[in-house]
């Protein structure tokens, strides 16, 4: 008796009702009760809500049954109306219920009351479910017009003998419009040929058909059916007509297809996850392997390991059971780096991870492995070891370098003081030349030293790449014999870095005849390009910070010896040289390496042997300036006269691009040529006195004889100052410089010069 | 005749260097440390400071500022051999810190006198 329901009870017999009330609320607690001493109280309280059952004491009744019966008949048929009734004949008890009474109570009893009262509920329900039923015409024919499906019952001439209301209002027809008329006019012909007729012959031959296909109807377009085919025939006689059952099973079919899609995207996932995933049993026999499995395992397909056991592929013995019992002890554990061999031998290295899954019943099942190739991280932790490693050498090799210079100091001079006491006819002045042009030779090595632990502070100017680069490429050429040729591809032209374009020079020099000598007197080629990453591209490449957004990327590649991979990783180390003693200091890639680094920038190595090297330079691209920025020479022209082409090569490219005007002249016609034109006339002359082609005597009648007045900038080697006294008498030398010159000496020198 | 002090860290190198000054008649002071050479500087009577840069106690940077505070008119010539803090930098410091020369190890003895012959001569 749970469901709550409401009870009004009319009576002015208050000793009943309170006996009524306190009976109620113990054995039918749910009940809500209201009481009413009148029947015309009672009306006016059920305008507003209705009670479900009345109890009404007839004896108190103003204008009898009758009455009464008939105003709640008038509105409302759901109320149960139980008389309490003292006395009445049998006569009466039928005429009040034939009116719609639902009880008779007489004698009135409180169990009889609570008897009626407990019957109540389920009355109640039997009542709305005839209700019902009594609704519809026919039950058949409800469920048939409610149904979801199409219903039709078609006959052998293939005409429709009955539908049901959802097949008229996917038609947008009524009824009269379907009956009688034949498949193939509700169809059409093409849809009834090619998926309808065969199923209904089919099925006119006793069997049920199902299946399922796409048609279009008038009101929901283009959906997806089941079609059901049931044979209707009269007792044990021939199939006369079939029920035709069609639901839409689009949503089914879509949702159906969302999981096989899922499904699928999950395949492919697991397919092409870069991570290699493995499932074994859990005796570690291999079930199943995706793709990058196989290649981080060089292997070719997955039946070749199916069936096989992981641990084979171990190179340590004994840890894959160790691993084995890690994991039935906490189901999920990260292995770290594992060494395993691949399919056809190779020794690597996997970050492993996996876990135990497990059945129903929580029974191990499988192991499942995920792999990661980490031989990247591996080549990551020995660069940055190698790197550290440089870094400790050059800490070591800078200070040594600056008390060897104080020692090569020390040594110099007495060897001046020796050359000043000895007479100049002395044999011993040859030795104490020979002692001055080797600590001369000392200087350059720790000069190499300091550049390469970044001791040395580079004159950084925005230097136009790919004019160092093509300038060092013309400088190489023109010294290379014939069987080796250079063929580069510049890229991105014009892009300015923040170097000292001497260094840079020197850089790419290096590498060129570190190419060269990688090819020896074999045919070969060195082939160069320059392009730019951007800061993305750069990190994944470096793994280290990034300090620009683009950067430069020059590599040089050469069809040489190669390198093994041991010597690869030494390459950058001073003195770490594989060629013969003498053939080059075993400074040159330190230098460069040096270098580099100052210039926040990165060299790479990679090499095969006998196939041949490259080398990639990564340099931070300057942004936001222009050539033009630096443009302190604003187009004055300077007339080198060169001595050691290399020397003054390096320093006009730096002067070039400070906005210097560079003359060349290497021979004494073109020096008087310069000097005569007068559209062409320089505004300084950059004299080095180890010029062979013009000596000292030479400038100095030059200048006498045609008379000009042009600054000079002297550029001399240590022991060749006393030679050039003469040239300072002329009285043009502004400024004297000693080898070998910065790049801040020599603006400072053209500055003073000029002015 | 002209009064020099030599501060120089490395021996050999000192001796060196008081050598050839001693035999182009220059008086010589020296000092092996910052700390000395500012207690061996006479204002009243040298007339210029060779100095090294890198030095244990204090140094040449320190020396060259001291000098230049006490005497500015005082001629200064740094020397330095490079490393730990980087040569250019050390003697560009030197520069702006009021050495009227620099030069870096190693250099030529005579390019040295011949500098310091110019800065004793009257203007």
């Amino acid at each position: 008796m749970d469901i709550p329901w409401s009870l009004a009870i009319i009576t002015a017999d208050s000793s009943l009702l309170n006996k009524l009330k306190s009976l109620i609320r113990k054995s039918l607690p749910s009940v809500t009760i209201t009481y009413f001493d009148s029947e015309n109280a009672f009306f006016t309280a059920n305008q507003e809500e209705k009670s479900d059952v009345v109890l009404s004491d007839q004896r108190h009744l103003l204008s009898g049954w009758k009455p009464f019966l008939e105003e709640i008949n008038d509105h409302d048929n759901d109320t149960f109306i139980v008389f309490l009734v003292d006395e009445c004949s049998g006569g009466k008890i039928v005429e009040m219920m034939k009116e719609g009474a639902y009880d008779i109570l007489t004698p009135v009893t409180l169990n009889r009351i609570l008897t009626v009262l407990q019957r109540i509920p389920g009355e109640k329900e039997e009542r709305d479910r005839l209700r019902f039923l009594a609704n519809e015409k026919t039950f058949g024919d409800h469920i048939a017009n409610n149904s979801r499906s199409m219903l039709s019952i078609i006959n052998k001439e293939y005409v429709y003998e009955k539908v049901n209301a959802t097949f008229c209002t996917a038609h947008t027809i009524n009824t009269e419009g379907i009956v009688g008329k034949s498949l193939y006019e509700i169809w059409g012909r093409e849809t009834f040929e090619s998926k309808i007729k065969q199923n209904i012959d089919l099925c006119f031959q006793g069997n049920i058909v199902r299946y399922e296909a796409n048609f279009n109807t008038p009101l929901f377009g283009n959906r997806f059916f089941e079609v059901v085919f049931r044979p209707i025939r009269k007792g044990d006689g021939p199939v006369t007509h079939l029920l035709a059952e069609t639901f839409d099973i689009t949503e089914l079919k879509h949702s159906q297809k969302i999981v096989n899609d899922m499904e699928e995207e999950f395949k492919r996932l697991e397919t092409n996850l870069p991570i290699g995933f493995l499932r074994c049993d859990t005796n570690g026999i291999i079930i199943h392997a995706n793709r990058a499995f196989l290649k981080i395992m060089e292997c070719e397909e997955e039946a070749l390991i199916a069936g096989l056991g992981i641990q084979e592929f171990y190179v340590e013995k004994g840890l894959f059971e160790i691993h084995r019992s890690q994991l039935l002890f906490s189901a999920v554990k990260t292995f770290g780096r594992v060494a395993l061999y691949t399919c056809i031998g190779n020794e690597i290295a996997c970050r492993v991870s996996a876990f135990i899954v497990s059945d129903e019943s929580g029974n191990p099942s499988f192991i499942d492995f995920a792999f990661e190739d980490s031989s990247r991280e591996l080549m990551l932790e020995n660069r940055l070891l190698q790197a550290q490693k440089l870094e400790t050498i050059g800490a070591l090799a800078g200070g040594l370098a600056h008390d060897f210079n104080n020692v090569m100091a020390t040594i110099f001079g007495y060897s001046e003081l020796l050359m000043e006491e000895l007479p100049p006819s002395s044999p011993l002045l040859e030795s104490v030349t020979r002692i001055q042009s080797a600590v001369e030779k000392a200087k350059s090595i720790t000069d190499q030293i300091l550049t390469f632990s970044r001791q040395v502070d580079q004159e950084k100017i925005p230097v136009s790449i790919d004019t160092i680069l093509n300038e060092t490429i013309g400088f190489v050429r023109s010294g290379l014999k014939e069987n080796i040729t250079i063929d580069s591809e510049i890229l991105n032209p014009g892009l300015l870095i923040n170097a000292d374009p001497t260094q840079l020079f020197r850089v790419f020099l290096n590498l060129f005849s570190n190419a060269v000598q990688a090819i020896g007197d074999n045919t070969g080629a060195i082939s160069v390009k320059l392009f730019v990453v951007n800061a993305s591209i750069a990190r994944y490449d470096l793994n280290k910070d990034i300090v620009a957004d683009e950067y430069i990327v020059v590599s040089i590649e050469d069809t040489g010896e190669g390198m093994e991979e041991s010597v690869m990783e030494r390459i950058f180390e001073p003195y770490y040289t594989t060629r013969e003693t003498g053939k080059g200091t075993g400074l040159g890639l330190s230098v460069v390496h040096g270098i580099i680094a100052e210039l926040d920038g990165a060299i790479l190595v990679t090499s095969n042997k006998n196939v041949g090297s490259k080398f990639t330079v990564y340099l931070p691209v300057l942004s936001g300036m222009d050539l033009n920025t630096g443009n302190i020479g604003k187009g004055r022209k300077l007339l080198f006269i060169t001595g050691n082409r290399y020397e003054s090569k390096i320093l006009s490219l730096a002067l070039e691009n400070s906005g210097y005007k560079i003359i060349y002249v290497s021979d004494l016609n073109g020096f008087i040529k310069t000097l005569s034109n007068n559209d062409d006339h320089p505004d300084l002359v950059i004299y080095m006195e180890d010029s062979e082609e013009i000596s000292h005597a030479d400038l100095i009648n030059i200048y006498s004889a045609i008379k000009i007045e042009i600054p000079i900038i002297l550029i001399s080697d240590r022991n060749q100052l006393q030679a050039a006294e003469k040239i300072i008498n002329l009285g043009y030398v502004k400024q004297r410089l000693t080898k070998p010159v910065s790049l801040k000496e020599i603006h400072n020198a053209i500055q003073l010069s000029l002015t | 005749m002209a009064c020099i002090l030599l501060v120089e860290d490395d021996h050999d190198l000192r001796e060196m260097l008081r050598t050839s000054l001693v035999k182009r008649k220059y008086i010589v002071s020296e000092a092996s440390n910052g700390k000395e050479a500012l207690l061996r500087f006479k204002p009243s009577m040298t007339d210029l400071v060779i100095t090294d840069l890198i030095m244990p106690d204090e140094d040449g940077l320190k020396v060259i500022m001291k000098i230049k505070e006490i005497k500015p008119g005082i001629k200064i010539i740094a020397i330095s051999g490079g490393g730990k803090a980087g040569p250019g930098n050390y003697l560009d410091l030197a520069k702006i810190l009021g050495a009227d020369e620099i030069f870096s190890k190693p250099f030529s003895i005579n390019d040295l006198m011949r500098k310091i012959e110019v800065m004793l001569s009257p203007e």
